[in-house]
């Protein structure tokens, strides 16, 4: 039984961390319609940003997470209106596709350049400690990835919800000839939608680093994960990421530890072919479908 | 008979006497220069082998420039030639490797060295092998690499299936007497021949085989093994993981505070970059060394393993690791086959390899028929974290300090 609950609460705290890193594809996805497969170098950005703070002034990475959101949501904005908005106009969103696969190898060229290749690691003081209760043990790291998943995830639910900025992006989401009729600049919410993606991939980076070793190859995974959370969950809504991403966390240490930790990877992709099949939108569906 | 007419024949002359005159001056201008050996190959210089890719490529770029700059070259049967290395990164992805290796070959390329990782070194050793050059590597050992019949690739590793020949004795001097064993392996050629090798050997030696964890081959979280592991617990737990892999399990092990007495691992607690992350926690991880710097060996070129050590030291900045005195030697091993065969012809220096038995500094080298490295003279011994530096702890004669055994809890550790 302890086993089984073990299990349980593995798979949460790593699907907390899915959930995190998975919500900015979802929000640029739902909005935009873009597929940014640029997602997981946002994510391993944030978790340089970190990596250097926490390296060179010793602040620690839950700490520089406003710092980090901050830098990434101005990078996300610029990258928008700069390239992908171009490669729209001129093309169309499949251009968006391609044109987020070639940035997301000249960044990680640029993170080989700048970081080397070595993996690099956060190891604050309290990396090294765990919780056990009730013959469950879990680490701090990883509790303290799931809270602050939690936290973020319940901000931008507000966000979106109860501010202008939210309304306003939810408004374009769903009708964006109506929202400009109503004196909405579509093109500064794609841009503001954008740079809150990349804010939160960014904080995602931030608490990647203090869990897993990583280096500039590891974007791939990333984007791949928010791919398959955002399908199991549903797309432009935090809810919709949240529960993909605990699904998949609890879909990965169920396998690992039931059929074996060789499969996790194979069943993922199994569930994504099935829910694709079943129902393409995802478990809550596409959060700004229904108007459009 | 055939014939030819006046013209064609003032045509054919006037031709050759042409090209001569224009060709003579490179002729003697390329007699001037001193011949070289050119060296090819693929290193993941980026991606996701890089860290221990980069050090494969410093050892072959420091043996190149000792050996032309501080000896002025290698002379072979007579002539002096000065070496040149004509590498390319792959970035990690075998399949790019393949393209620049067979790239390589296409611009006359004769001598190979190995990349790292056996998944890019296998692919890689068939195009060399249907071309009919020698690959010298030390960055693949799965058996897969050494059971094809090549006849041009050698190895300085032995196979991954004969790796634990040493681990295994090692564990039987331990005492107290540990008695059951676990292995974690991730799903790739290396670590999974490797932990078959392990699995094999600790059976035969009496150890009993308390579990065998399969991971993909690139792993985000291990919690749900570490609690079969807490669930279950080994006297040794070996993994034969990649270094990133290792350092992940290590982490997770000690914030989950899930402890075994020995933890052993072949990839990862040599790398600095590793122990420095894991600070204290590294102490007493176990982990398979194929060099040190302290090492006795020798070779003609060198001097000493040490007096390596203090040249690589003074030209690079990233700090040494079993892999750059591998990549080193396979060069020496070249220039020594050469010098036997007295001849820079591919077919000619593989054969002289398939016999050689030579000193270097990172020991004495010597292939199986198969190509693989002598598992007596080229295996593993045995080292352990102790204060933040690798320490050899086996065999014998090689000792630099004493084992500590049953490791400390992680939340006792120093």
């Amino acid at each position: 039984m302890s086993l089984i609950l073990q299990t349980i609460a593995d798979g949460l705290v790593l699907g907390g961390l899915y959930s995190l890193a998975a919500v900015g594809f979802s929000l640029i996805f739902g909005v935009m319609n873009v597929v940014n497969l640029s997602h997981g170098v946002l994510v391993l950005i944030g978790a340089y940003i970190s990596y250097t703070l926490w390296h060179v002034f010793g602040l620690d990475p839950l700490l520089s997470i406003p710092l980090n959101m901050a830098a990434l949501f101005a990078f996300g904005y610029v990258y928008q209106r700069g390239i992908i908005q171009l490669a729209v106009d001129r093309s169309s969103l499949l251009a968006s596709m391609l044109v987020t696969f070639g940035i997301a190898l000249v960044l990680r060229n640029v993170l080989v350049l700048v970081f080397s290749p070595d993996f690099k690691n956060v190891t604050p003081s309290y990396a090294f400690n765990s919780l056990t209760f009730a013959g469950i043990t879990l680490d701090f790291v990883r509790i303290s990835a799931l809270g602050a998943s939690l936290v973020l995830l319940t901000v931008l639910t507000a966000v979106l919800r109860w501010t202008a900025i939210g309304r306003v992006i939810r408004a374009t989401a769903q009708q964006e000839l109506a929202a400009r009729l109503c004196g909405v600049d579509a093109r500064h919410v794609y841009g503001l939608t954008f740079g809150v993606s990349a804010a939160f991939a960014g904080a995602s980076g931030a608490i990647l680093g203090i869990v897993v070793p990583f280096a500039p190859p590891d974007e791939a995974i990333w984007t791949i994960n928010a791919f398959v959370v955002v399908t199991l969950g549903g797309v432009g809504s935090p809810a919709g990421a949240l529960i993909g991403g605990l699904l998949l966390g609890l879909i990965s240490t169920f396998t690992s530890q039931f059929i074996g930790p060789a499969f996790p990877n194979a069943m993922m992709f199994l569930i994504l072919v099935l829910m694709l099949l079943i129902r393409p939108a995802g478990l809550l569906g596409n959060a700004f479908s229904g108007s459009r | 008979m055939p014939t030819i007419d006046r013209r064609r024949f003032m045509e054919t002359v006037g031709s050759a006497a042409a090209a001569t005159a224009v060709g003579a001056p490179f002729v003697r201008r390329a007699d001037a220069q001193a011949k070289k050996i050119i060296f090819g190959g693929s290193v993941p210089a980026s991606g996701r082998a890089a860290e221990t890719g980069l050090n494969v490529q410093n050892g072959y770029l420091t043996a190149v420039k000792y050996i032309n700059e501080v000896l002025g070259g290698v002379e072979i049967a007579g002539e002096k030639y000065q070496l040149e290395l004509r590498l390319v990164d792959d970035a990690s992805d075998p399949a790019r490797a393949t393209t620049l290796v067979q790239r390589l070959i296409d611009e006359g390329v004769d001598f190979f060295l190995g990349s790292f990782g056996s998944n890019i070194v296998l692919p890689t050793a068939a195009i060399t092998e249907r071309a009919e050059k020698p690959m010298v590597q030390s960055g693949g050992g799965s058996d897969q690499i050494f059971t094809q019949g090549y006849k041009y690739m050698f190895g300085m590793f032995p196979r991954a299936s004969r790796q634990f020949i040493s681990s295994v004795a090692f564990f039987k001097t331990i005492q107290p007497s540990p008695k059951t064993i676990s292995v974690i392996m991730t799903n790739d050629a290396f670590s999974k021949t490797n932990a078959e090798g392990a699995i094999k050997d600790s059976k035969a030696a009496g150890f009993e085989i308390l579990e065998s964890y399969q991971l993909p081959e690139q792993i985000t979280d291990v919690s749900s093994v570490l609690a079969s592991i807490r669930a279950k617990t080994p006297d040794i737990l070996i993994c034969t993981t990649h270094d990133v892999n290792s350092l992940l399990i290590s982490r997770q092990m000690a914030s989950s505070n899930t402890n075994v007495s020995l933890l052993y691992q072949t990839l990862g607690p040599q790398l600095a970059t590793y122990r420095e992350t894991l600070g204290k926690f590294a102490n007493a991880i176990a982990v398979q060394m194929y060099w040190d710097p302290r090492s006795p060996y020798k070779d003609p070129y060198f001097g000493t393993a040490a007096s390596f050590f203090e040249y690589y030291k003074a030209n690079n900045q990233r700090p040494i690791a079993y892999h750059t005195a591998g990549g080193a030697a396979c060069i020496v091993t070249y220039l020594e086959a050469m010098k036997a065969a007295k001849s820079v012809k591919p077919a000619a220096v593989r054969d002289a390899l398939a016999k050689i038995d030579v000193d270097t500094v990172y020991g004495r080298v010597k292939f199986t028929p198969e190509g693989d490295g002598d598992p007596l003279l080229l295996g593993p011994a045995i080292g352990q974290v102790q204060k933040g530096i690798v320490e050899l702890i086996f065999p014998e004669a090689a000792k630099t300090g004493a084992l500590i055994y049953p490791s400390p809890k992680w939340n006792e550790k120093v």
